[in-house]
Parts: C-alpha cells; structure tokens; sequence
C-alpha cells in the first residue's frame, strides 16, 4: 500500500458497472434462449412425429406451450440484465472491496484487502467486443473462494486488479 | 545443509500389500463369477489355470511404486520442503514451511510394528494434501515436525534465505487434556457414532453379498426384513387397533436396536479415540489418539481458524462439553480422518473448559461475553418454513392415504411451532475482540467463535422474505469450514444492526494483519 499512490476508484463511494455490461448480458442470454429454444423445437419436432397415440388436442397445444417457453425466456434475456444492473454497485476503499447484487435475494459481500490472495481479470469473447472486463478475487475462504465482479470496464478491471496486489507476502491464513 | 532423505524399504511391502487389497475384491468377484458360471459359462473357452494369470494386471502398479520407491528424494533446503520423484515424469514440488498448515503422522498397527508412519502435509490451498510421504521412519517425522514448525513462534511467518536450522533442545510438551478409558466410553456413549458405523457395515455387507439369506436364515421367512414393524404401522393407520403383543415386541426391539447402536458407538470410541492426548508445545497443539491406528496431528495454534464448543442434552446433565477447531488445510478432504483430526477435546468436563479456551484462543472468557438476542420478531419469520413444509407434507399425506393426515397435521404444527420459538430463543450473537460469536441450537448447543484475523469475507444478505419484515443476515466466510460444519451465519437480526455488524466485522477482519 504504501508503494503506490491510492487509487482515485479506492474513494469509499458506490459505483455503478459500465452500462454495456446490460448489452453484454442481453446477447448471452439471447444465445442462451435461441439454443434453448431450437433444442426445444427439435425435441418437440420428434415428440410429434414419433408419438402416435398422443391425443390430437395435445398435438396442438404443444407448440403453443413450445412458444409461450421461449417468448418467457427471450423476455427475461431482455428484461433481467436492466434489473440486475440497477441492484448491482461496488465500493472500494484503503481497506477492502465491497460488492453489492441480487434483485430479489440480496447480498452485500465485504472483502478485506488484506485477505486477497490473488486476482484475475478475464475477457470473455461478447466481453472483449465491448471492451468489458471481469475482475476475479480469489480469498482463502470457503463460500466466497472466488468472488466476480463481471461488467467492468476493461480498464478498470485493471486499475482494481493493481490495487488490489498483495501488499506483502503476509500470510493470511 | 541439505540434507537427503528416502522412504523407508518397508514401503514397498505397504504399497505392495495395499495394491492387493484394492484388488483382492474385484478379482474375488470374477473368479466367483466365472466358476459360477459353471462348464459352459462363459469363461470355459479360456485354458484351466487362467486365474492366476489376473496377477499379471498388478504388474504396472507395482512398477510404479518400486519407481516411486527409487526415485523419492526429500530435502530440507532453506526452510523449504522439497519433495523429488518420478522418473519419466520429474516432479518436484517445493513446498515452504510457512505455508504448511498442517503436519499429520498416521500409524497403524502394522507401522507401528515396524517403527514407521505415514506423513501427510497439508497447506492451505487444495483440496487434498499437499505432500503424502508414506511411508518413513519415526524419527523422520519428528525432524520433520521440528524443522517446520520451529522458530515459527516469534519470528515472522516468512523468513527467505535462512539456511541454517539451529538446533534447539526438544521444548518441553505440557498436557492440556487427556482422556482415560471412562471418559472414551463415555464419548463414545455420548456421541453416537453407532448408527454410522452399522449403516456402513450394513452397506459393506450388503454390496459383497454376505447378506444374501441372513436374513431369511436369522428370523425365518415371514418376517423378512423389519416386516413386522411395517405390518405394525399398516395396522394402525388402517384403524385395526393395536395389537398389544406385537407393539410391546416392537417397542422391546426398537430399545434393543437403540442400546445396541451406543454400544457399537462405544467400541468405535475406544478404537478411534483410546488414549486420546492433547498437549501444548511452544506455539502448537498436539493431538494423539487411536487404539490400532495412532494418529498425531499438529496443530499450529495461529492456524486456528473457528472453534466450536458443542453440548448434547445427555452432555448438559453430564456437565461435559466436546470442542472442536477448524484449520484450513485440505478442506474437505478425506472428512472421516480430518473431522476426528480437528476434535480439540472430544469430551471435556464443564470446569476445565475455559483453562482449555484461554489456551487456544487468549483473552476469550466465555462468561463475560455480552450475548445479543436476534429480532424481537424473528419467531414469525422462523415458523413460516416449518408451517409451510408441515403444510406440503400433510397435503400430501392426506392426498394419498386419505383422513389419517389430520392428527399428522396437529402433530407436525406443533413441532414446527415449538421448534421455531425454541430455535430463536436461544440464538444468540455476540462480538469480541478476538472476533464474533454465535450460540445456536436448543437440543444440540454449538457456540462458535470465528477468529477476526481469520475472517475471509464477510456478507450482509437479505431474502425477500427478510426485506419484508425489515431484517438480514450477517454470514461469516473462513478458511477450512466444512459442509456440516457450525458457521457463524446470523439469522434474523434487524436489517441496520445487520448491516452495521457486517460493516464492523469488515473492518475488524481488515485491520488485523496476520499477526504472528
């Protein structure tokens, strides 16, 4: 800590992830609904074909019911990202990382500073398009081992991976 | 000076030994299988004298334990641990004494006999241990044991470039608690290991095949396999009666069943737990306990990462107590070994107990910790879930057996009520300097203490259950915590004390270095 000038992020203040993240997280989850969704038709294509003493009233609800799956699931690929986003804020100060999510069951996750192990910042294929990136703390603990916070700019990803280097080789298990 | 030490020769007796156990029972199983299947079966194309050609599959295990026999290297180098083998494949694993966590010996009858153990190093990322040396001689281990963990008391946790290990005469081992015979019966009585120790007999049996007509031969064909007891409950709920000979049978039985269980948990005390031993030396806790196996765990006191104080209903009238702690290395692994590993005190009388925690943990007085209740209102939050799952299970119930469920109903309420006013009345919280507390549970007692300088993260979370009626709760992350381990995770408290506790204890756990 002391061979680095704190870092302007490191103010205590709340911040919001970088609105493309919403954009990222629509594009996943629409490729996630579209294979969902042709896995879906292509197991109600051989279900019709192939059963034969299915009642003709259940022949015709099924792709309905195929429709209404898909049409919820591409709704909640639009709709969900916006809600997470706005319950979504981290905090960093001199002493740790806080991050804040969960729309509907909520968690405030304190890291202390001197409980990082090591961290990373990774770029997935949608992410790197965007210039996003996620910033990873690994701690020794048991439930939080691995702590994400994805959406980040890239650069500043980097700038809290810098602050978030170890300060000495103190062991802190 | 580095030194150059291999495993002991008697190693490859153990590995050879063990390989034939791991083999002994598919190989059982074929020959079995194939002499079954009778002259015409289909094994009868293959030349008389084919099973002693199976031995050929333990050729390559062989080989590479008599490789990893020859090719083992340890070294003390620096205050490393350096560990070289293999032959094709080189490995060399350095392993500094700082990062060690743990130092196991295990040593079974057999080792014993022979002057030998098993060394397990355990460091604190993984999930398994870092280093398994097996097997060594005695002494080894004791050097090992000194060269790792001396000087670790005052001297910072890393200290680069020191090659010399001074030596220092053996510091002196004072016993904080020891358990004779009674009091190993008596924790064994307590602890009721015995239902897991039959289910796992049972299991053994039954996949080997050994059980195939006990049963039919033990009671007669009619009442094959707890039939009576069904018949019995059949009986009541289609609305017979009781019939009073066989209830009185049952009840007799159950009992038997139920005495039998303590016994068989005794036994597994006396075996696992004979002799157990904990002592202090300078800066590290000594566990020593086994009958046939001996097991003699270190535990460095600064790696302790929770203790946890429990107390069954048999333990409060007994004024008795077990304690555990947990360190963080090898989470998880091999749960049988490194549960019993971390018992601190499997039974300890009430009026030893705080000698005992001052040893551990400095500075914490149990009776002088000022416990918080949770909200006042915690009781209809906590007996919703109890309702709802008495609910489902009832509907059920009522669903497929019919007016039977409505006593079912009353009775499960009840419990879901009293349960719930129980559990939150005697959940309590409290903060310390040396970190934060919980005291949870009304039939089993567990209080544990989480270490400051040894919480990882902490966490405020909030259900939508809980957002309703203005609460939270505080979870507490530590190395080395199990799956059915007692975590400090604080139900129900108001949503501001919530989020304050876990904005204080953040602070606490950050401005604690590791202070060793």
């Amino acid at each position: 800590m002391e061979t680095q000038p704190p870092d302007a992020l490191a103010d205590g203040e709340p911040r919001a992830l970088d609105p493309r993240s919403i954009q990222v997280e629509r594009l996943g989850g629409w490729i996630f609904t579209a294979i969902v969704g042709a896995i879906l038709l292509v197991a109600l294509g051989i279900v019709v074909l192939t059963a034969d003493g299915m009642p003709a009233w259940l022949r015709r609800l099924l792709p309905f019911v195929w429709l209404v799956v898909t049409i919820l699931l591409a709704w909640h690929a639009h709709r969900w990202p916006v809600l997470a986003y706005r319950h979504t804020s981290y905090r960093v100060d001199a002493l740790g990382i806080e991050i804040r999510r969960g729309v509907f069951w909520r968690a405030a996750i304190h890291v202390p500073r001197s409980r990082v192990q090591h961290t990373d910042v990774s770029q997935g294929p949608l992410e790197r398009r965007y210039g996003l990136g996620t910033f990873v703390i690994y701690t020794a603990g048991t439930d939080h081992a691995k702590v994400e916070l994805s959406g980040l700019e890239h650069g500043v990803a980097l700038r809290l991976r810098e602050h978030f280097l170890p300060s000495g080789d103190a062991d802190a298990v | 000076m580095p030194s150059e030490q291999r495993l002991h020769p008697v190693t490859l007796l153990f590995d050879i030994v063990k390989h034939l156990r791991a083999f002994a029972l598919p190989a059982l199983l074929l020959w079995f299988g194939a002499s079954s299947g009778g002259p015409d079966g289909r094994f009868s194309r293959l030349p008389t004298g084919w099973e002693s050609w199976l031995l050929l599959l333990l050729v390559p295990a062989v080989a590479a334990s008599v490789v990893r026999y020859l090719t083992f290297r340890l070294q003390y180098v620096g205050r490393e641990l350096v560990i070289r083998s293999g032959l094709l494949f080189r490995n060399e694993r350095h392993v500094p004494f700082a990062r060690i966590q743990n130092l196991d010996a295990i040593q079974n009858a057999f080792h014993r006999l022979l002057g030998v153990v098993e060394i397990r190093v355990q460091t604190g990322g993984g999930t398994g241990d870092e280093a398994r040396l097996s097997v060594v001689p005695r002494e080894a281990f004791d050097e090992m044991r000194r060269r790792v963990f001396e000087g670790r008391s005052g001297a910072p946790a890393a200290v680069v470039g020191d090659d010399f290990v001074p030596e220092r005469p053996a510091p002196t081992a004072r016993t904080l608690l020891h358990l004779p015979l009674r009091e190993v019966l008596l924790c064994g009585f307590l602890e009721n290991k015995g239902l897991v120790v039959i289910g796992a007999a049972y299991g053994f049996a039954w996949e080997s095949g050994v059980l195939n007509g006990f049963w039919s031969r033990l009671f007669g064909a009619e009442t094959y396999g707890g039939g009576l007891f069904r018949d019995l409950v059949g009986g009541v709920i289609e609305g017979q009666g009781l019939p009073f000979v066989a209830a009185a049978a049952a009840v007799a039985g159950l009992t038997a069943a139920l005495l039998l269980v303590r016994v068989v948990s005794m036994v597994w005390a006396l075996v696992r737990l004979y002799d157990f031993r904990l002592t202090r030396v300078e800066e590290d806790l000594r566990v020593e306990f086994g009958l046939f196996t001996r097991v003699a765990a270190t535990i460095p006191l600064r790696r302790v990462q929770t203790i946890t104080i429990r107390q069954g209903p048999l333990h409060r009238w007994l004024a008795r107590a077990s304690v555990r702690v947990e360190t963080a290395g090898g989470a998880g692994a091999d749960a049988g070994n490194l549960r019993d590993r971390e018992w601190l005190a499997p039974l300890i009388r009430l009026s030893a107990l705080p000698a005992l925690l001052d040893q551990v943990v400095p500075g914490l007085d149990m009776n002088a910790v000022t416990w918080q209740p949770v909200h006042p209102r915690a009781f209809r939050r906590a007996v919703r879930p109890g309702l709802l799952i008495a609910g489902l299970v009832t509907f059920v119930w009522a669903v497929t057996l019919g007016w039977s469920a409505v006593p079912m109903l009353v009775i499960s309420l009840t419990w879901a009520v009293i349960s719930a006013r129980q559990y939150v009345r005697h959940l309590r919280w409290a903060e310390h300097d040396e970190g934060v507390l919980i005291r949870s549970g009304w039939i089993w007692k567990h209080v544990t203490l989480a270490r400051a300088n040894k919480i990882q993260a902490v966490s405020f979370r909030q259900s939508p259950f809980d957002r309703r009626l203005a609460m939270g709760r505080v979870r507490v992350d530590t190395a080395g915590a199990g799956v059915a381990s007692h975590r400090v995770d604080i139900p129900y408290l108001d949503r501001t004390v919530a989020a304050q506790l876990a904005d204080r204890l953040a602070v606490q756990a950050a401005s604690t270095e590791f202070r060793w």
